[in-house]
Order: C-alpha cells, then sequence, then structure tokens
C-alpha cells in the first residue's frame, strides 16, 4: 500500500466512523459502518459491483456537489431494505412487504442522515478542501436491477473516466451485516481532491 | 475465430454484455444484458441468422473509440464490421432495435444522458439506412433484455413493470 493509498483509506475510515455514530443514533442501536472496498476500477467491473442478479435492490442516490463532488448511493437488498424500514418505524421486521410511502421514507432519511455524516467527515479529514463542505441533493429513491443501478451511477459523472476510484461501505446492526451499504463515487474534482498527488485514475498517458 | 481470438470487447451467445462490450451470435443462442441509461443496440440479420448486442454508454466518440461498443458512433460501425466478418458478407441487410436510454436519477441538467444516446443512434441508423424496427426507451427504470439470434426477438423487462417484447 502506498503513503497515498493509505492517506485514502484513513479519510474513508473516519468518513465510516462518523457515519456509524450517526446510524447507531438515528436507529437507536449498536450500528457500524465498515469500508468493504476502496479501489480503482475499470468501469466495467464498477459496473458490476452491485452482483448481477434479476433480483430487485432498493437504493437512495445523492448527487454531491462542493469540496468532494460525486455521487453517492444507499443500496439494499430488497428485503434487507424493508427489513431497515421496520426498524426504523419501530415495527417488527418481516411487517413491510412492499414499498410504500413510509417505507420509502425511512429509507431516504437514512440515506440523506448516514450519507451526509459520512461526506462530511470525508471533508472535515481532507486538508485543503474541508471549509468547503458537501452540497447534497434531496436522494431519489429507486428500486431497480442492480446492474441497472450501477450503470447509472457512472453515467452521472460529468466527465467519465475509463477509471473510477470507488468506495464501499456495509452496514451491521447489533454486529451483524445487514445486506445494506453506501457507495460513493467521487466525480473527477471529487477524486483531484481525494488524492491531491495522484494522477486523474482515468489519465492512462 | 477461435475462443482464444476474441478480444475483451467481444461477447459471444450466453454471455452477458457488459458496458461498452458488443456481442456477436450466428446460428443459434442468446444475448444478453442489463441497461440504464445506456442503450442496448440490437442489430439482426435474418437471412443468415445473426445478431450484434452493443451496450452502447456515451452518444460520440469523439475520437477516442475504444473501446468501440462504448460509443454510438464506433459501436454502429464496429458491430456491423463483426457482422460482416461472422457471416462472411461484404454487404448486410439488417434491421436495428433499441432498448435503453432511461433516465434513473434525473439529476444531469439538459438533455439527459440516456436520452442523448438513443438520438445519436437514430441519427447514425438513419444515415445508414438501416431501419429500426422496434424500440423500447426512456422512463425511469433499467431493463433486462435477451435476444433471440434466430428471430431477432427481443425480450425486454423493465424493473418493476413486467415483460414486452419486440418482434
Amino acid at each position: 500500500m502506498t503513503p497515498n493509498d493509505n492517506r485514502l483509506a484513513a479519510i474513508f475510515h473516519h468518513g465510516a466512523a462518523d457515519a456509524s455514530s450517526a446510524l447507531a443514533k438515528w436507529l437507536g442501536r449498536p450500528a457500524t459502518l465498515s469500508v468493504e472496498r476502496l479501489e480503482t476500477l475499470p468501469i466495467e467491473e464498477a459496473a458490476a459491483v452491485m452482483g448481477s442478479s434479476e433480483t430487485l435492490i432498493c437504493g437512495c442516490a445523492m448527487r454531491i456537489d462542493g469540496a468532494i463532488g460525486g455521487l453517492l448511493l444507499l443500496a439494499a437488498d430488497d428485503d434487507a431494505g424493508l427489513s431497515l424500514a421496520d426498524t426504523l418505524l419501530e415495527r417488527p421486521s418481516g411487517t413491510s412487504t412492499s414499498w410504500g410511502d413510509l417505507e420509502r421514507s425511512a429509507v431516504v432519511e437514512t440515506a440523506n442522515i448516514v450519507g451526509c455524516a459520512y461526506l462530511n467527515a470525508i471533508c472535515a479529514a481532507l486538508d485543503s478542501a474541508g471549509a468547503d463542505g458537501i452540497l447534497p441533493s434531496p436522494p431519489v429513491f429507486l428500486r431497480d436491477f442492480p446492474e441497472s443501478v450501477m450503470e447509472a451511477v457512472l453515467m452521472e459523472q460529468p466527465v467519465l473516466s475509463d477509471i473510477v476510484l470507488l468506495a464501499r461501505t456495509e452496514f451491521r446492526i447489533d454486529g451483524t451485516p445487514i445486506g445494506c451499504g453506501l457507495v460513493f463515487l467521487p466525480d473527477a474534482a471529487g477524486v483531484a481532491a481525494l488524492l491531491p498527488t495522484a494522477r486523474d485514475p482515468g489519465d492512462s498517458t | 475465430m477461435t475462443s482464444a481470438d476474441v478480444p475483451p470487447t467481444v461477447a459471444r451467445a450466453g454471455d452477458s454484455v457488459a458496458i461498452g462490450q458488443i456481442g456477436i451470435a450466428k446460428g443459434s443462442g442468446v444475448l444478453r444484458t442489463f441497461v440504464g441509461s445506456c442503450v442496448g443496440l440490437v442489430l439482426h440479420v435474418r437471412s443468415q441468422r445473426a445478431a450484434g448486442l452493443a451496450h452502447v454508454m456515451l452518444p460520440a466518440s469523439n475520437g477516442r473509440g475504444t473501446p468501440p461498443g462504448k460509443y454510438a458512433d464506433t459501436a454502429v460501425a464496429e458491430t456491423l464490421r463483426l457482422l460482416r466478418e461472422a457471416v462472411g458478407e461484404s454487404t448486410l441487410a439488417c434491421t436495428a432495435k433499441l432498448v435503453g436510454g432511461a433516465t434513473m436519477f434525473g439529476f444531469q441538467s439538459g438533455t439527459p444522458i440516456g436520452e442523448q444516446n438513443v438520438l445519436a443512434l437514430e441519427q447514425i441508423l438513419g444515415d445508414l439506412g438501416i431501419p429500426i424496427t422496434g424500440r423500447i426507451c426512456g422512463g425511469r427504470h433499467g431493463r433486462r433484455l435477451a435476444v433471440d439470434v434466430i428471430t431477432g426477438t427481443v425480450t425486454v423487462e423493465t424493473a418493476g413493470q413486467g415483460t414486452e417484447t419486440l418482434a
């Protein structure tokens, strides 16, 4: 691992720690986010990180502007998303069987709270960009094929590189993975802020 | 061409055609992919039972063009070239179908990239005189599509909204 990699990992772990606190407070239960993947990937591989399945996933997407721009996605298996909604709505797990307004609202609010805590902490950990903060869009709820979702995440980049930086965290509640996590794909300006001494990962020259 | 010669930018029947890739098959089989704002470009040569499926991501290569399946302009040219190679003829009588081009998030201002992809492909195919015999484009959801190589029929499942067929 290079010093650049170590620095980047430390920044994202800092983000995950603050997001863990926010999630635990929001749920009222012990909860953590851990960084599972932090890597540069060819775009074809990035499109497949949610897996290839005919089963729909649910999620909330937020466009991020500011010190580190990009797209943040809270994504979950359908059952895990409904279970998360039950937890937030203080109902027994298994109560929610479809996505009504209430269930959607619960997950959207989770994306807002946890995602902003995550990215604000990442901004604060950056020496040069912390003061600028982030400006997230309202989260958009979606339920779709995993490959289609990741494809759309990639296509939101203003300048599409052949290689992208991707960070993926996983949620654990009461120590157990729940099939839910955050994917952050910084745009070119975000990559420049996160990797000030690195080349654009899309620059193959 | 043996499987060892197949470049990574080309998929075969039974494979899922990845983003920016082109799938080519002749004789029988199914070509599949998932699309969101990308567009699945299907070219079918009925007389030769051959089909190509390009997973097009962006409307114009602007001089880049690698992998060729990634951009509308290079994807059409390369899919036609691979089809000619597969059937062993220099001229093709083919038809086209388009699937995808959704706007899943709506964060972008201006014409959404999915719509730009569809418009670019329509323009290029029109210039080449290739008829578009079916399309399921736009909307806000991703789609799973499967191309029957023999008939050229495209089965399209839109996420959460059921299945349609383009004959």
